[in-house]
């Protein structure tokens, strides 16, 4: 373990022996050259990263790998994109997988390059997003020295990360670097880290254009993950109980875009009859327009999403983890459910939070397809025999009556609006990230979402600054698609260096900065909680004018909208820009997320504002002294 | 409830590290951890005793299964404190 003379295990190149098909096979290479032809070998198109000491070696490969080669569209095959700091590089190659579905790459340097990069790292393991991270580190002989930018990498990252690979054997590194690129995609997603010293980089080494590390325990697992299969008897009493249900429910979850099975759910929703709700992270599983849509759940779920969480009597959930922000009260989740139902890849989200009747631990994708065929077989037609057509209208009756709703007539701009705005303009097609805060809540709550991965936003970490860093990422992955970054004031503030790195590699994105003059979501904590002190979270001091800014950093289109009068013409201007825009809204300082669930709170205790009529008379508010959060 | 973890741990890198850091960050704490060579010197054996209540263990299980570097975890029968 920590043992330097620890035996490898034989490599899995040593095992049964063929000859490479790699045309590269058998050539000598540098370590730092091995790593950019594994790159390209796993199909990776944009780096993310920022130089320095240690990774120089990869750095100088990259762009003699750019210089002798061509991408099929013109170009260099692998550009490296330099944010202003790490943490944005991390966010960009976040941005592109969330986009894609592919692997985001992030390369950096040692010590302060590779700190900076555990954010980013936290934020895609806890959203499920697979990445490899590649950071550079001081020489093998000099670890352990505490060495001029020197950082226990590996010790910070492990609990971070989905793994974490120190390289002392250059012998491994070719392995390694796809054995990474394996971890990160295959199971669960999630981040993978790999620490490469100097010398391992400059190491000669031979290029054997296959092979990847042994790991037993993890394949074992992804094997039986993968070949899991529900058996007649599961299908049987899963169908049993959907056949007696009277009002169920679909709790989708990010496990549907990760494991892409929003049309295998489409077509089982289809099938069924069963009405979807999705978490904050499975926007886009299923097109929120459609009739069964019941848009998102939770803290700042749609009330008639909510209350049809209350109303069910059946809950199949897929892909979701009933994480505090959907079930603060685990036990008074989904109180008339008599039978919940959970498919998920990870077997230690099972039963996590709440017990369940009935769970499949395994490819939700191949699973939900097995469950439709099976009921098909069986001849069940539920949604096409309307068996569920008393609960639809109540869904329907939910959905009328509940509807999301906000100050239309107040003479201030409402941010609801702008997304409202906005949304004319993209109808659910643009591609949307966002900082946290109200912002995003509002931009999660009023957008319409038609197809996955057109949604990405820091769910679990909830990390300020993610939005335009995410947006660059993404606008690479989606060089067709209208990216547009919905931001905070306070968050845009934590990675606005970013915005130079829109202009430089002149993409399109569009930044909107919902300006409500500070900490807008933990203002409506304190005035709900906290009796409306507003301890460090207001900016009216801040003389910060983000239209010089945005110009400054080369935005030709930066304009402030104050007059609510203008709302449409400005955003329908700013969106046929052509080029990157910026979009400053002065938005209704008091303006509140609703509704809210409250923390330690149950969804029939939910707060739904003064324009969404509730089902019941709101509680009081006081002091806080609950430790939910 | 005393509980004994036997962890089969391939020999890399950080990974003892990862076991030890997954109970610390889950909030439980390991009574005694004992680490053996194995015939494969690629392989490491922990035996790991810890209290917890049964669903604790059970979860706190599932997830060291989720670490790469772990072989396998098996929970023979839970002795009594
Ligand atoms: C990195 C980070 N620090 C602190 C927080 C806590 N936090 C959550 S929302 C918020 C305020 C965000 O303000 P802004 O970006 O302007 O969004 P608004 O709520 O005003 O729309 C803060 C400080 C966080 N989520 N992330
Ligand atoms: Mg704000």
């Amino acid at each position: 373990m920590g043992n330097p003379i620890t035996v490898n295990m034989p490599l899995q190149k040593d095992l049964p022996s063929h000859a490479s098909t790699h045309p590269l096979a058998g050539q000598s290479m540098s370590g730092a050259e091995v790593v950019v032809q594994v790159l390209a070998d796993e199909g990776v198109g944009v780096l993310f990263g920022y130089s320095g000491g240690a990774i120089l070696p990869v750095y100088d490969a990259v762009f003699r790998y750019n210089a002798t080669h061509l991408s099929p569209l013109g170009g260099e095959p692998m550009p490296l994109i330099v944010p202003a700091n790490e943490q944005g590089a991390g966010f960009m190659a976040a941005g592109y997988a969330r986009a894609s579905g592919k692997v985001g790459v992030a390369i950096v340097t040692s010590g302060p390059g590779a700190t900076n990069m555990v954010t980013p790292v936290r934020d895609a393991m806890s959203d499920s997003v697979p990445m490899v991270v590649i950071c550079g580190q001081v020489p093998t002989g000099a670890l352990g020295s505490d060495a001029f930018q020197e950082a226990p990498v590996s010790n910070i990252m492990s609990p971070c990360a989905k793994h974490v690979f120190l390289l002392t054997d250059p012998e491994r590194l070719e392995a390694t670097l796809r054995t990474a690129f394996e971890i990160a995609r295959s199971g669960r997603p999630g981040p993978v880290v790999v620490d490469i010293p100097k010398d391992v980089q400059n190491t000669t080494l031979t290029f054997a254009g296959e092979g990847t590390l042994p790991i037993p325990g993890y394949r074992a697992r992804q094997h039986a993950i993968q070949t899991a299969r529900v058996d007649d008897a599961q299908c049987d009493a899963f169908f049993d109980a959907l056949a007696k249900a009277r009002r169920p429910l679909i709790y989708a979850g990010g496990g549907v875009i990760a494991g892409e099975a929003s049309a295998t759910l489409r077509a089982f929703v289809a099938q069924f009859g069963l009405p979807v709700t999705t978490t904050l992270m499975g926007l886009g599983a299923i097109d929120t327009t459609e009739p069964l849509a019941l848009h998102m759940l939770g803290m700042h779920g749609t009330a008639y999403a909510n209350y049809a969480v209350e109303d069910c009597d059946f809950l199949l959930a897929l892909g979701a983890r009933f994480d505090d922000r959907v079930a603060s009260v685990p036990d008074r989740f989904a109180p008339h459910a008599r039978f919940i139902a959970q498919i998920d890849i990870d077997p230690a989200e099972i039963g996590k939070v709440k017990s369940v009747h009935w769970h499949h631990h395994g490819d939700l994708d191949r699973t939900l397809s097995r469950l439709h065929q099976f009921g098909v077989r069986h001849g069940f037609n539920f949604g096409a025999e309307g068996r569920y057509a008393h609960w639809h209208d109540h869904i329907g009756a939910l959905k009328q009556t509940h509807a999301l709703n906000y100050d239309r007539e107040s003479p201030l701009i409402q941010p609801q609006a702008v997304i409202e705005a906005i949304n004319r303009h993209t109808q659910g097609r643009a591609v949307i990230s966002t900082g946290v805060g109200q912002h995003q809540m509002w931009a999660a709550q009023y957008f319409d979402f038609r197809e996955p991965r057109h949604w990405l936003t820091s769910g679990s970490m909830g990390t300020m600054g993610f939005g335009l860093p995410a947006a660059i990422g993404a606008q690479f992955a989606r060089r067709d698609a209208v990216v547009i970054d919905i931001d905070g004031d306070a968050s845009i503030r934590m990675n606005l260096g970013e915005l130079e790195t829109v202009t430089t590699y002149g993409l399109p994105v569009k930044v909107v900065v919902l300006n409500n003059i500070g900490d807008g979501m933990v203002r409506q904590w304190q005035k709900l909680f906290f009796r409306g002190r507003f301890a460090s979270s207001d900016k009216s001091l801040h003389k910060k004018d983000f239209i010089k800014a945005a110009q400054a950093d080369g935005f030709e289109w930066a304009k402030r909208l104050e007059d609510k009068a203008e709302l449409a013409a400005t955003i329908a201007d700013f969106i046929a820009f052509e080029g990157p825009a910026f979009l400053e809204v002065m938005i209704d300082p008091d303006a509140g997320v609703y509704p809210m669930v409250g923390p330690g709170a149950t969804y029939a205790q939910m707060i739904t504002g003064d324009f969404i009529p509730s089902r019941v008379a709101p509680a009081e508010v006081g002091d806080s002294k609950s430790d939910m959060f | 409830m005393k509980h004994t973890l036997s962890i089969l741990l391939q020999n890399e890198s950080g990974a003892l590290m990862r076991v030890a850091g997954l109970f610390a960050a889950r909030h439980c704490n390991i009574d005694s951890l004992t680490v053996a060579a194995t015939r494969d010197p690629a392989v490491s054996q922990l035996t790991l005793v810890m209290h917890g209540a049964d669903d604790t263990v059970e979860q706190i299980i599932k997830q060291t299964r989720k670490l790469v570097d772990v072989i396998e975890v098996t929970h023979p029968a839970a002795s009594t404190p």
